[in-house]
C-alpha cells in the first residue's frame, strides 16, 4: 500500500513528537527540536507528514459509528475489553457529536477539490467550496445553514413566508444573520471568517453576554466564541472561488501555496526560503497541477514532486 | 519493470502452473465458495510476485522444499483478512441499522466510511487489546489521557506508552 516503508524507530519518534505538540505542553523550544528533527532526514519529514494524516483521518471518522465497529470487530479479548467500556459509557452514545466527525453524515458534503452549488427551498443560492460540509435545518421560525466544516458563499433570496423568517448560518464559534445579502463564510479551526459582498449581515459570537456585530458590504470580520472584529476591508475577489478560480493580488507565496492546497487531496507545502515571494494572477482551481507546474515560469521557484500527494514548492536549486 | 521473463518469473510461473489448480480447491473447500476462492488464489500468487528482495524464499529463487505448505501458509494469512474484513463490515452494517434516520450516511458515504475503518482497522492489527482499546478511545471518544488510566485501571505513563505505540504502528501501515 504504501511506497515507502518506514522504520519502526523513526515512526515511534515521530509518534512522540506528535503527541508532545499536540498535548500544549510544548515549548516553543521543543517545536524547533522537532522542526530540526524533521528537517534532519526525508524519512523523518515522511514519519510526521504520516502522523498528522492518521490524525486527520481520526478526526473524520463518526465516533459514534467508529467506536462500536472497530472495537467489535475484533475476535479476541479487545472486543471484551472495549464491550465492556461500551456497555459502561454514558447514554447517548451512539449520538454523532458535533465534531468533524459530523462531516461523514451532513446533509451536503464536497470533497477536497470538488465545488458544489445548491438552490435551496427558499430560493438562496448555496455554494459549497472545497471540503465542505452543512446542514440545512429550515422550520417555521428560520431558516438554519450549519456550517460543520470548509466554505460557503450564500446569494439569499427574500424568504416567501409571512412573516419572512430570518436566514441564519451558524458556525462553532457564533451565530449569522443575513439582512438581505451575499456573503461567505468560512469555519477554520478556532474561528470562522465572514465576508459581505453585498447587503449586511450580523454576527453573534457564541459565548453569552457578547454584543453582535453588524458588518456591512465590503467588510470582513474574524468570529471567536467571545469576540467578533475588528472588522478589516475584504480582499479583493475574495470570492473568486465561487466562479471555479483563485484570483490573487501581490500575495505571499506561503498563503497562496495555502489557499491552493485546500483544494488538493494530500499534502503541499512551501519551502521558508521562498514563502515570501510575492504572487498576482487568476489560477483554474479544477486543475491545481497545471497551477504547480506553471509556478516556476511566474517565480524564481522549483516544484518537487515526492510523490502526486506529496508536493514541496522550493528554490530552484535545493 | 522490463518486459523480458527473469528467472524470478519463470520460477514463479511453474509454481502457478504446478500448484495454483490445487490451491483453488483447498481454498474452495475452506470457503464454500468458488469467487472468494479464486480472488485469493489468485491473491495468494500476486504476493509473492511482489514479495520483497529480502524474502528468504525469493533469494532462493522459489525452490521450495514444501510448495504447498508454504502456498497454504500465504493463503491462511490472507483467509484470516478476508474474516477480519467480513466481520468489521457486518459490524458496521449493525451499527448504522441502529442509528436514528436522519443520522444515517448516503450510500456513498457507507462506502467511503467502511473503506475508512478497514483501513485502520488494518494498521491497528496485531497491537495487543489495551493499547488498541486506549489508542481508540482517546482518538475516536476524545479521552484525556487521565481518564483512559482511570477507565483501564493502569498509569497515565502507560497510557502515554501505549498512545506511542499505536500511532508508531498507524504511521508504518497506514498508506
Amino acid at each position: 500500500m504504501s511506497a515507502e516503508p518506514l522504520d519502526e524507530a523513526v515512526a515511534l519518534r515521530a509518534a512522540e513528537w506528535f503527541f508532545l505538540l499536540q498535548s500544549g505542553d510544548a515549548t516553543e523550544a521543543d517545536r524547533q527540536r522537532c522542526a530540526r528533527w524533521r528537517a534532519a532526514h526525508p524519512s523523518h519529514a515522511l514519519a510526521w507528514e504520516r502522523a498528522q494524516r492518521v490524525g486527520q483521518a481520526f478526526a473524520q471518522l463518526p465516533p459514534g459509528v467508529a467506536l462500536p465497529v472497530l472495537g467489535r470487530a475484533r475476535r479476541r479479548t479487545a472486543v471484551r475489553a472495549l464491550a465492556l467500556l461500551l456497555v459502561a459509557a454514558p447514554a447517548g452514545w451512539l449520538a454523532v457529536r458535533q465534531t468533524p466527525a459530523r462531516d461523514w453524515l451532513a446533509d451536503h458534503r464536497t470533497t477536497t477539490g470538488e465545488r458544489q452549488a445548491l438552490a435551496l427551498a427558499d430560493g438562496t443560492q448555496l455554494q459549497l467550496d472545497t471540503a465542505s460540509a452543512v446542514d440545512i435545518e429550515f422550520d417555521s421560525a428560520q431558516r438554519l445553514i450549519r456550517l460543520r466544516s470548509g466554505a460557503i458563499h450564500i446569494q439569499t433570496a427574500p424568504d416567501a413566508q409571512v412573516p419572512p423568517r430570518p436566514l441564519r448560518v451558524a458556525t462553532a464559534q457564533g451565530t449569522l444573520q443575513a439582512l438581505g445579502t451575499r456573503f461567505t463564510v468560512r469555519q477554520e479551526a478556532g474561528h470562522a471568517l465572514v465576508a459581505v459582498f453585498e447587503g449586511a449581515v450580523q454576527a453573534r459570537p457564541a459565548a453569552a453576554g457578547v454584543g453582535a456585530l453588524v458588518l456591512q458590504a465590503g467588510q470582513q470580520v474574524r468570529i471567536t466564541r467571545g469576540q467578533a472584529g475588528p472588522t478589516q476591508p475584504v480582499a479583493p475577489q475574495a470570492d473568486s472561488w465561487t466562479r471555479g478560480v483563485l484570483h490573487v493580488r501581490d500575495m505571499p507565496l506561503r498563503d497562496f501555496v495555502a489557499e491552493l492546497g485546500r483544494y488538493r487531496p494530500g499534502v503541499l507545502r512551501c519551502d521558508p526560503a521562498v514563502a515570501g515571494l510575492r504572487i498576482s494572477g487568476v489560477f483554474q482551481l479544477r486543475d491545481t497541477m497545471a497551477v504547480l507546474d506553471s509556478l516556476p515560469q511566474a517565480l524564481p521557484v522549483a516544484v518537487a514532486y515526492r510523490s502526486p500527494y506529496w508536493v514541496v514548492v522550493t528554490a530552484p536549486d535545493s | 519493470m522490463s518486459s523480458v521473463p527473469t528467472a524470478h518469473d519463470r520460477a514463479l510461473s511453474a509454481l502457478y502452473a504446478d500448484h495454483h489448480g490445487w490451491l483453488l480447491g483447498w481454498l474452495r473447500r475452506r470457503l464454500g465458495n468458488g469467487w472468494d476462492a479464486a480472488d485469493l488464489a489468485q491473491d495468494t500468487f500476486v504476493r509473492l510476485l511482489l514479495a520483497p528482495d529480502g524474502t528468504p524464499e525469493k533469494q532462493r529463487g522459489w525452490q521450495l522444499d514444501e510448495p504447498r505448505a508454504y502456498l497454504t501458509l500465504i493463503a491462511k494469512r490472507l483467509l484470516a483478512n478476508l474474516h477480519r474484513r467480513r466481520a468489521l463490515e457486518q459490524a458496521y452494517l449493525e451499527t448504522l441499522a441502529q442509528l436514528p434516520a436522519p443520522l444515517a450516511p448516503s450510500p456513498e458515504q457507507r462506502a467511503l466510511l467502511l473503506e475508512a475503518l478497514q483501513q485502520i482497522d488494518a494498521a491497528l492489527d496485531g497491537l495487543s487489546a489495551p493499547v488498541r482499546t486506549t489508542f481508540l478511545l482517546a482518538q475516536l471518544e476524545g479521552l484525556g489521557y487521565a481518564a483512559i488510566a482511570a477507565r483501564l485501571s493502569l498509569s497515565e505513563r502507560t497510557i502515554k506508552r501505549y498512545m506511542v505505540q499505536a500511532m508508531a504502528r498507524c504511521i508504518v501501515h497506514m498508506p
